[in-house]
C-alpha cells in the first residue's frame, strides 16, 4: 500500500447506519496509532437516499479522504452504482448481495438475512461496513468488540454478532491490507464542528444562539447537549433575526456570545451585523457554507460565500474574517478570533464550509495555550462613564451593568461619547474616526498572530483558504516543487504576511471551491495576480490525487 | 431620583409619548424607592420610531435598537444576567409590522421581560402611514384611498401567545398608567403593556380615546376567559390589567442558576476531559 494509506468507503441507504459505521471505524483507527481523515456525504433527507463515508487513515498526518479506495462495503445496490469505479485495481469490494443481484468481483455477504436474525433492525447493516474495513486491514477483532461494546453498549450483543459473522465470511482475508498498528491513540476523533465549539467555549463563549441550518446545525447540537458540562447557556429562538439581536444583547450585558448559520440564514443576520458595527458589539458569527445561492444544495460543501462574509452588512465599519482549515487550527483560531472581537469591540466572521463542518479527523490541541484575554474595563468614576468615549486606539473601554452611578448607552444611532444620539457633523465625525481607528489597532493585532500558513519550500506556490487548504496540503504529497500558502486571515487582508509567503515564488496557482473565482479576485484586488487557477463546484471536496493532477494541468 | 437627561426633547408639543415618559420615570422612580430593585438593575430598550427617543431621555442603561427588534435585545441580555430589569419600548408598527414574530415568541417562551407598545396607529416618524393597528379606512400617504385592512388587536394577539401579563393603559391617565408599568416590571415572565399614545400631528386621537377609554374594574385578571372577553371590545376601550397568571421563565428553565454574564472562568479542564474522551 502506498505511504501505509487505507482508504475505505462505506456506503447505504439512509438508516443503515454507514455514518454512525464511518466514526465507530475512524475511532478505531485512531486506537490503534493511525491518523484519520473522514468524510461523511448524505443528501437532505432522512430515510431512502444514499449516504456514506469515506475513511481514510496512514501512520503518518493525514488532511484529506482519498476516493481511490482500498475497500469498498457497499450495502445497497445504489452505492454499487455510484462508488464502484473508484475501487483500486488491487482494491477488495464487499457487498450485500442480497442487494446487489447481478454477477460482480468481490466478497458477497447475505447482509439482511444476517440483520433480520439478529433482530431486524436496519442500521445494523453499518457494522458490516466497519468488521468488513477492520478485518480486511488486520484489526484484531478483540479490538473492534471492545469498541463494539462502548459505542453500543445497550445493543452490544447483536452489533458484536454482526461484527462476528462478517469475520468469519472474511475469514481468507483477514489481514490482505496490512496496514500498520501501534497500541497508541492518535488524538481525538471529532468533527470541524466540535473543534469549532470548543475553540470557542476556550476563547471564552459564554451563550451560543442558533436557528438550524446545515452545515452549522451540529454545533448547536454539540453545545446544547454539553452545555452543563461547559458552564454555557444554549439557545434556540424563533428565527436568526432574533438569534443575531438577542447575542448582541448577551454581548452587551457582559457574556460572550456566538452565532452560527449558513448563507440563507446569515442573510437575515445582516441587519444586526451593521447593528454590531454601529454599537460596537463583539459578536463572532459561525457561517458554514454549503453550495448557494439559496437553498441550494443544502447538504454539500461550497467556498461561493466568500464575498458575501467579506462585504457582511450595510454601511462602513470593521470586521474581521478568518477561515480555519482543519480541527487543529479551528480550534486555536475560533479562541483567538473571540479575543480579537472582544479586544476591538466589532462582529467577526468565521468562515468555514460543510466540509470542515461535517468531516472527522484527528483533532491534537494543547488546551492550556489558549488564554482568555483580559477585557479593557472601564475604572474610572462611573457618573463619567460613556460607552463610546473617544480614545486614542478607537477602543471605548467596556461597563456591564448592573454597575452603581453608571449608565452604559449602547445605541444604533450615531451617538456622542456618552451614547446620546446626534446628527451634528461636529460629534459625527469623530465618531466615525474613532471607529475607523481601530481598523489600524486591528491591523496591528493581526501582524502578532498567525495570519498565513505555509507548508513546503516549493517555488509554485498553491494559494488556498479554508478546508480546501487540506485537500491541498494532501494533494501536495503527490507535486515537486510546490509550496501550500494557506490564508487565515482574509479581512483585514494580511498583505504583510501574504507578500512574505509569496516572495521568489515562480507560480502562483489558487485553488477554490467557487466557479467565478472569488477568492482569485481577492488576491488581485491586493495586487496578487495568480498565474492559474483550479477550481470546483459540485459540491464535492477534491480528491487529493485528482486535484494532484489538475494542479499539474495547469503549472503545465 | 432624577432621571433626566441632557438630551434635548424633540417629540411634538402635546405628543402622546411625554405621559407615557412621565408615568414610566414614576414607576421607575417608586420600585427603586420601594426597595424593588437598584436603579441600575433596569436596562431600556427601543426600536426605530418617535418612540425609540425614550431611551434618550432616560437616564438609565439603555440599548437604542433597531425597528422591531428591541425585545429580542432585552431578551438577550435576559439570558447573559438575569437580575437585570428590562423593558423594551417598541412602536404599533415596530412590534406589529416588523417585529411580531419575535412579539409571539417572546409571550410563548415567558422570558422576564417587558415589553410597551406605543399605539398610537400611525407610522409618525416617517410621516404618517398606515401600521397594523390603523383603522379600515384611514388615509395614510402609503394608502391614499384608505387603509383596506381590518385593524390588529394587540392585546389579543399577546394573549393568544400566551402572554403572562397582559395590559393596556391610556397616556391621558397617567397615574393609573404608572400602576400599570409598576406591575407589569415587578411580574416574572412576559410582560405586555400597550398604550394608547396619541400623535398630535398626524393623528390626533386625544379626544377620541379619552372618551373611548375606560378602567377596568370587577374584572378577574386570572380568568382568561374573561380577559378574551374583555380584549375584543372596541366599540369602548378598557384600560388595565386584562390577564395575569404565574408560570416558569424562560430564562429560569434554561439557565436553572447559571449566569453567563458572571461566568467568568473557561473550563479548561472539562475541555481537556471532552479531547481525552475521544
Amino acid at each position: 500500500m502506498e505511504d501505509d494509506r487505507y482508504s475505505v468507503l462505506i456506503g447505504g441507504e439512509a438508516g443503515q447506519g454507514t455514518r454512525m459505521s464511518g466514526i465507530l471505524f475512524s475511532q478505531i483507527m485512531n486506537k490503534v496509532g493511525r491518523y484519520v481523515f473522514e468524510m461523511d456525504d448524505y443528501p437532505s433527507l432522512i430515510r431512502g437516499g444514499h449516504n456514506y463515508s469515506v475513511i481514510t487513515s496512514s501512520v503518518s498526518p493525514i488532511y484529506s479522504h482519498y476516493d481511490h479506495l482500498d475497500v469498498f462495503a457497499c450495502l445497497d445496490d445504489r452505492s454499487y452504482d455510484l462508488h464502484i469505479k473508484k475501487v483500486k485495481e488491487d482494491g477488495t469490494l464487499v457487498y450485500n448481495s442480497e442487494a446487489i443481484k447481478e454477477d460482480v468481483k468481490g466478497i458477497g455477504l447475505p447482509v439482511y438475512t444476517w440483520v433480520k436474525e439478529e433482530g431486524n433492525r436496519p442500521i445494523l447493516a453499518g457494522t458490516v461496513g466497519v468488521a468488513a474495513a477492520c478485518a480486511l486491514g488486520g484489526v484484531d477483532f478483540a479490538v473492534l468488540e471492545d469498541s463494539l461494546r462502548k459505542a453500543y453498549p445497550k445493543v452490544a450483543d447483536v452489533n458484536v454478532s454482526m461484527a462476528k459473522r462478517t469475520y468469519e465470511a472474511l475469514a481468507d482475508h483477514i489481514g490482505k491490507y496490512p496496514i500498520k498498528m501501534k497500541d497508541e491513540k492518535m488524538g481525538a476523533i471529532m468533527t470541524g464542528n466540535e473543534a469549532i465549539s470548543l475553540g470557542a467555549v476556550a476563547g471564552g463563549m459564554k451563550v451560543y444562539i442558533a436557528y438550524p441550518m446545515t452545515p452549522a446545525s451540529s454545533v448547536l447540537h454539540y453545545l446544547a447537549a454539553n452545555a452543563d458540562r461547559l458552564g454555557i447557556a444554549v439557545c434556540h429562538p424563533e428565527n436568526e433575526i432574533a438569534v443575531m439581536n438577542m447575542a448582541i444583547g448577551c454581548a452587551y450585558a457582559g457574556a460572550k456570545a456566538m452565532v452560527g448559520s449558513s448563507g440563507g440564514g446569515f442573510a437575515l443576520m445582516q441587519e444586526a451585523f451593521s447593528l454590531c458595527g454601529q454599537s460596537e458589539t463583539p459578536v463572532l458569527c459561525y457561517l458554514g457554507t454549503r453550495p448557494g445561492p439559496s437553498t441550494g444544495v443544502p447538504t454539500y460543501t461550497s467556498q461561493g460565500d466568500l464575498n458575501f462574509a467579506l462585504y457582511q452588512g450595510h454601511g462602513e465599519f470593521s470586521r474581521i474574517v478568518l477561515s480555519p482549515s482543519g480541527n487543529n487550527q479551528a480550534f486555536y483560531k475560533t479562541a483567538e478570533l473571540m479575543n480579537l472581537l472582544w479586544r476591538y469591540q466589532i462582529p467577526g466572521i468565521l468562515l468555514t464550509e460543510k466540509h470542515l463542518a461535517e468531516s472527522t479527523m484527528t483533532t491534537n490541541v494543547d488546551v492550556d495555550s489558549v488564554q482568555e484575554e483580559e477585557l479593557a474595563m472601564y475604572d474610572g468614576n462611573p457618573e463619567d462613564y460613556g460607552r463610546y468615549e473617544d480614545t486614542e486606539s478607537g477602543i471605548s473601554p467596556l461597563l456591564f451593568p448592573p454597575v452603581e452611578n453608571a449608565v452604559v448607552k449602547a445605541s444604533s444611532y450615531e451617538t456622542d461619547p456618552k451614547g446620546y444620539t446626534t446628527e451634528l457633523p461636529s460629534v459625527i465625525v469623530p465618531s466615525f474616526e474613532k471607529r475607523h481607528r481601530k481598523r489600524k489597532a486591528i491591523e496591528e493585532g493581526l501582524r502578532k498572530v498567525v495570519t498565513v500558513e505555509t507548508h513546503g519550500d516549493g517555488k509554485v506556490a498553491l494559494v488556498t483558504y479554508g478546508s480546501t487548504t487540506l485537500s491541498v496540503m494532501e494533494a501536495a504529497k503527490h507535486l515537486d516543487n510546490v509550496k501550500v500558502v494557506q490564508i487565515i486571515y482574509l479581512e483585514p487582508f494580511p498583505i504583510w504576511s501574504v507578500e512574505e509567503a509569496l516572495d521568489g515564488m515562480e507560480k502562483i496557482i489558487t485553488i477554490e471551491l467557487t466557479v467565478s473565482g472569488q477568492f482569485t479576485t481577492l488576491l488581485k484586488h491586493n495586487g496578487i495576480t495568480a498565474d492559474g487557477s483550479v477550481r470546483k463546484y459540485d459540491g464535492r471536496p477534491f480528491d487529493p490525487i485528482d486535484l494532484a493532477n489538475r494542479i499539474r494541468e495547469v503549472i503545465g | 431620583m432624577n432621571l433626566d437627561t441632557p438630551v434635548e426633547n424633540t417629540w411634538c408639543p402635546g405628543c402622546g409619548d411625554f405621559g407615557l415618559l412621565n408615568a414610566y420615570k414614576r414607576a421607575v422612580t417608586e420600585l427603586v424607592e420601594e426597595g424593588f430593585c437598584k436603579k441600575e438593575d433596569f436596562v431600556v430598550s427601543s426600536g426605530i420610531g418617535c418612540h425609540g427617543k425614550i431611551v434618550d431621555y432616560l437616564h438609565l442603561n439603555s440599548f437604542y435598537s433597531i425597528h422591531g427588534r428591541a425585545i429580542t435585545t432585552v431578551s438577550g441580555m435576559k439570558l447573559a444576567n438575569p437580575s437585570l430589569k428590562v423593558t423594551a419600548f417598541e412602536g404599533d408598527g415596530d412590534a406589529l409590522a416588523e417585529g411580531i414574530g419575535h412579539i409571539v415568541h417572546a409571550a410563548k417562551r415567558n422570558i422576564d421581560t417587558n415589553l410597551v407598545v406605543h399605539n398610537n396607529e400611525v407610522y409618525s416618524l416617517t410621516t404618517g402611514q398606515f401600521t397594523p393597528t390603523s383603522k379600515k379606512g384611514f388615509k395614510g400617504k402609503s394608502t391614499p384611498k384608505g387603509n383596506v385592512e381590518e385593524p390588529m388587536n394587540p392585546v389579543m394577539l399577546v394573549l393568544a401567545s400566551g402572554g403572562t401579563f397582559v395590559a393596556r393603559g391610556f397616556v391621558g391617565k397617567i397615574d393609573h398608567l404608572k400602576g400599570i408599568f409598576k406591575e407589569a416590571i415587578k411580574h416574572e415572565g412576559f410582560s405586555f403593556v400597550e398604550v394608547m399614545q396619541p400623535c398630535v400631528t398626524f393623528l390626533n386621537t386625544f379626544k377620541l380615546w379619552k372618551e373611548m377609554t375606560y378602567p377596568l374594574e370587577d374584572h378577574d385578571t386570572s380568568d382568561f376567559d374573561a380577559a378574551w372577553k374583555k380584549a375584543q371590545e372596541t366599540e369602548k376601550l378598557p384600560i388595565g390589567i386584562f390577564y395575569q397568571t404565574k408560570a416558569p421563565t424562560y430564562e429560569k428553565e434554561l439557565l436553572g442558576t447559571l449566569i453567563p454574564a458572571q461566568q467568568k472562568k473557561v473550563p479548561s479542564e472539562e475541555i481537556k476531559a471532552v479531547f481525552a474522551e475521544r
